[in-house]
């Protein structure tokens, strides 16, 4: 039987193990309220002001904003990674990076090239070491991502697809639909998808605009980019969350079964030394009888 | 032959008996004695020999001897005979295809061997100044051993497994693989395994040709059995008959001989039951007091002179799987090359099972086998043990919390770990692959490219028993 020390050593160490994994599933509970709060919070008025642009451009008629215009002039795209700055999430990452990945080779087969913003140190050191190149890679977000962080960031993007610089901007995410289902999704962030018009949004307001629809759209799309923006910042913290309670209690689940295990190897291995020592003293005892 | 005595047998104890000499005519230790016993056989009364060794001097003219077959019929009273000589078998060429016993009966129905050349089996081991002193490898084309643990020419390989993980596969597999390509001669101990795989190796050595000179491998092969069905006494001594044949080649021919041994545990535990027969002590875990001398015995005569080379390659069970047991630890001490099967590889699939972390030889170093060869086994150890030590945090987080780095380590020995399989000669009938021989440059190549990641690319089941790293590439475009 193997050395009882070792398995003593090891199964204090998987117990140890368990402690952190099952104290990181009650954090990641914890945080998961205050995320999905948060992310349910936003989530109205982002919808409510999707709906009011896909209104107001029905109502606008001809007018093209320069955020709705497909210019496929400049052969350029960027894509916004939203991966978690903390590990012991499970797949999370791998997943958010695979459907990325996956967007990437497509606009590569369209002779596209795309300029990465990485969120997240663990996107990072992932992409960096399949020698990938970044445009900008940020770790600052952290887990309650302020809408003052991520504006300048919107903003950015906005100004460089103005300008002609980029053609599309997309944003690889994991997007919470509920707290028993996330799916990594990659969604085109700019050109804003035209909406449908009015009959699309099922609102049949009648509107009346002052001064005018395109005025009203100058301010509203910038701030609807900025808002959807924001909210796959939410999702993606309330998933990240989510994955990581799954992922500890696994874990937990996994060292417990290891220190059952261990525990069971560990008294088989006591007991034959017992029956080992007693024959042998029985043993002696009856040869010298 | 000397003169002989008759005694009087007065105690029979199992396969121990006593019997009764004149003071004055005391068959010496190691001497064997000989009884006639009746038998009923099929309703038939027939007259057997039974033949015994003396082991103790009981004083007063009582010694205690082993009997080395069964002692059914045997009656107190009946007249023992001293033959005034050890046990002796027939050795030389006229041994060669034919079958024995432990005394040396020929057991194959063919008739007596026509031969008076006989040879005592117990000898001493080799002076220390007639030792050969050459170390070279000994190619099998098998991957995993001839990479790890290579066997060494004129040395002592192991093959050391628990119950059911192959240890008699690799052994029928390295007769057929190491007999078929051998000029020299082979002689094998069945040593209290099945006898029914005795049979199966004699019917298969027969079929087998040596290269393409149209001869059986049993030509130049000959058997010794002593099965599970046989009494201790004759488990203990038969691999010292074996042995005492292959030492005449090797002492007599100068040839090279190959001395396969299956299994030298139950030699061990032969000699425990005797011991207690013979009402020894018992020492560690029930073991014979004697355990060590013993083995060191048999092991020290299994040597290679300047006359001629005895490579021996010997399956030792392992009880329980616990490698610490007496036997199987007493037994490590011997040998050049140890090959550890494991069970949790043979669980997973992976044949032959064997442990790449645990198998060592002696003549893994840069000197014997050159600095690559040596380099890429070691490489290749290392990525397992790196491996090995990531298993709880896998198993316990998943793959995923890995580092990039060992995540790719991971990939990578898990591919080495399948392609450390290999498709048997002997197995081809079972598995449907048909064997390969992998010579040792083509495997060093395969594990080095493996190493340098080359092939990171493949699926892990095209390595399932391929032959070289090419033989996967190809898989991998069938599946």
């Amino acid at each position: 039987m193997a050395n009882r020390r070792a398995i003593v050593k090891r199964r204090k160490a998987v117990r140890n193990t368990k402690k952190i994994t099952r104290t990181m599933q009650l954090i990641a509970t914890a945080r998961f309220q205050a995320a999905m709060n948060r992310a349910i919070a936003t989530r109205p008025y982002t919808d409510r002001l999707a709906e009011l642009v896909a209104d107001l451009s029905g109502v606008a008629g001809d007018y093209v904003h320069p955020l709705m215009e497909v210019h496929g002039s400049a052969k350029k795209a960027a894509i916004v990674i939203l991966t978690s700055n903390r590990g012991f999430c499970g797949g999370y990452n791998v997943n958010v990076l695979k459907v990325a990945a996956g967007r990437l080779a497509e606009l590569a087969e369209d002779e596209i090239e795309t300029d990465i913003y990485m969120v997240g140190s663990k996107g990072t050191r992932a992409f960096a070491h399949q020698g990938r190149d970044f445009r900008e890679s940020y770790t600052h977000f952290g887990e309650k991502p302020e809408f003052a962080q991520v504006e300048p960031f919107a903003q950015d993007l906005i100004e460089r697809f103005v300008t002609g610089e980029i053609s599309a901007v997309y944003v690889a995410y994991m997007h919470f639909y509920s707290p028993g289902k996330q799916a990594p999704e990659v969604f085109r962030l700019l050109p804003l998808t035209a909406p449908g018009g009015p009959e699309a949004s099922g609102s049949k307001a009648d509107y009346e605009i002052r001064p005018s629809a395109q005025e009203i759209l100058d301010q509203l799309l910038p701030a609807s980019v900025r808002m959807r923006l924001f909210q796959s910042f939410n999702d993606a913290v309330v998933s990240e969350q989510i994955a990581r309670m799954a992922a500890m209690k696994a874990a937990t689940e996994a060292a417990e079964d290891m220190i059952k295990n261990l525990t069971q190897e560990y008294n088989r291995a006591r007991q034959s030394q017992i029956t080992m020592e007693l024959l042998d003293i029985v043993g002696g005892a009856d040869a010298l009888a | 032959m000397a003169e002989t005595h008759f005694g009087t047998v007065t105690q029979v104890i199992g396969s121990t008996l006593d019997a009764q000499f004149p003071e004055d005519r005391l068959p010496a230790i190691y001497n064997a004695l000989r009884v006639p016993v009746e038998r009923v056989v099929l309703g038939e009364t027939v007259t057997e020999e039974l033949w015994c060794e003396v082991a103790q001097h009981l004083g007063g003219g009582q010694v205690r001897a082993i009997s080395l077959g069964s002692t059914d019929g045997l009656a107190r009273g009946a007249a023992i005979e001293d033959t005034g000589a050890p046990v002796s078998v027939p050795v030389g060429e006229e041994t060669l295809g034919r079958v024995f016993n432990m005394v040396g009966e020929t057991i194959d129905g063919l008739g007596p061997v026509g031969t008076d050349a006989r040879r005592s089996i117990h000898q001493e081991s080799p002076r220390l100044s007639d030792l050969s002193s050459k170390t070279e490898l000994f190619e099998t084309g098998i991957k995993v051993i001839d990479l790890l643990c290579p066997l060494v020419r004129g040395g002592k390989g192991g093959l050391f497994g628990g119950a059911g993980v192959g240890k008699t596969v690799i052994i029928q597999e390295l007769i057929a693989r190491l007999a078929r390509f051998h000029s020299g001669y082979s002689c094998f101990a069945g040593v209290g395994e099945r006898t029914r795989e005795g049979n199966d190796l004699w019917l298969e050595m027969q079929d087998a040709k040596i290269g393409d000179t149209g001869k059986s491998v049993i030509d130049q092969t000959v058997m010794v059995f002593g099965q599970m069905n046989e009494p201790p006494g004759a488990r203990l001594r038969v691999a010292l008959s074996a042995l005492t044949m292959a030492e005449h080649f090797r002492d007599q021919t100068g040839a090279d001989t190959l001395l396969f041994v299956d299994n030298i545990f139950r030699f061990s535990q032969a000699g425990s039951e005797v011991s207690a027969l013979l009402g020894r002590m018992p020492s560690a875990v029930g073991y014979q007091p004697t355990l060590g001398t013993e083995m060191g015995e048999l092991q020290e005569r299994i040597t290679s002179t300047k006359s001629g080379a005895v490579t021996s390659i010997q399956a030792i069970y392992v009880p329980a799987d616990d490698y610490t047991d007496p036997a199987p630890a007493t037994a490590f001490t011997h040998l050049d090359s140890t090959v550890n099967l494991e069970r949790s590889i043979a669980e997973k699939g992976i044949y032959p099972a064997v442990d790449p972390l645990a198998s060592s030889s002696r003549i893994v170093a840069p000197e014997f086998l050159g600095e690559r060869h040596y380099r890429v086994a070691r490489r290749v150890q290392q990525i397992l043990q790196r491996y090995k030590d990531l298993q709880d945090i896998i198993a316990i987080l998943g793959v995923e919390e890995l580092s990039e780095e060992d995540k790719i380590l991971v990939n990578r020995a898990r591919r080495i770990e399948r392609f450390l399989s290999q498709a048997f000669m002997v197995a081809e009938q079972f598995t449907g692959f048909p064997g390969t021989y992998v010579k040792r440059e083509d495997t060093i190549r395969s594990f080095e490219e493996l190493c340098d990641g080359k092939w990171d690319h493949l699926p892990e089941q095209a390595f399932m028993y391929v032959s070289t790293i090419e033989d996967a590439a190809r898989r991998a475009e069938e599946l």
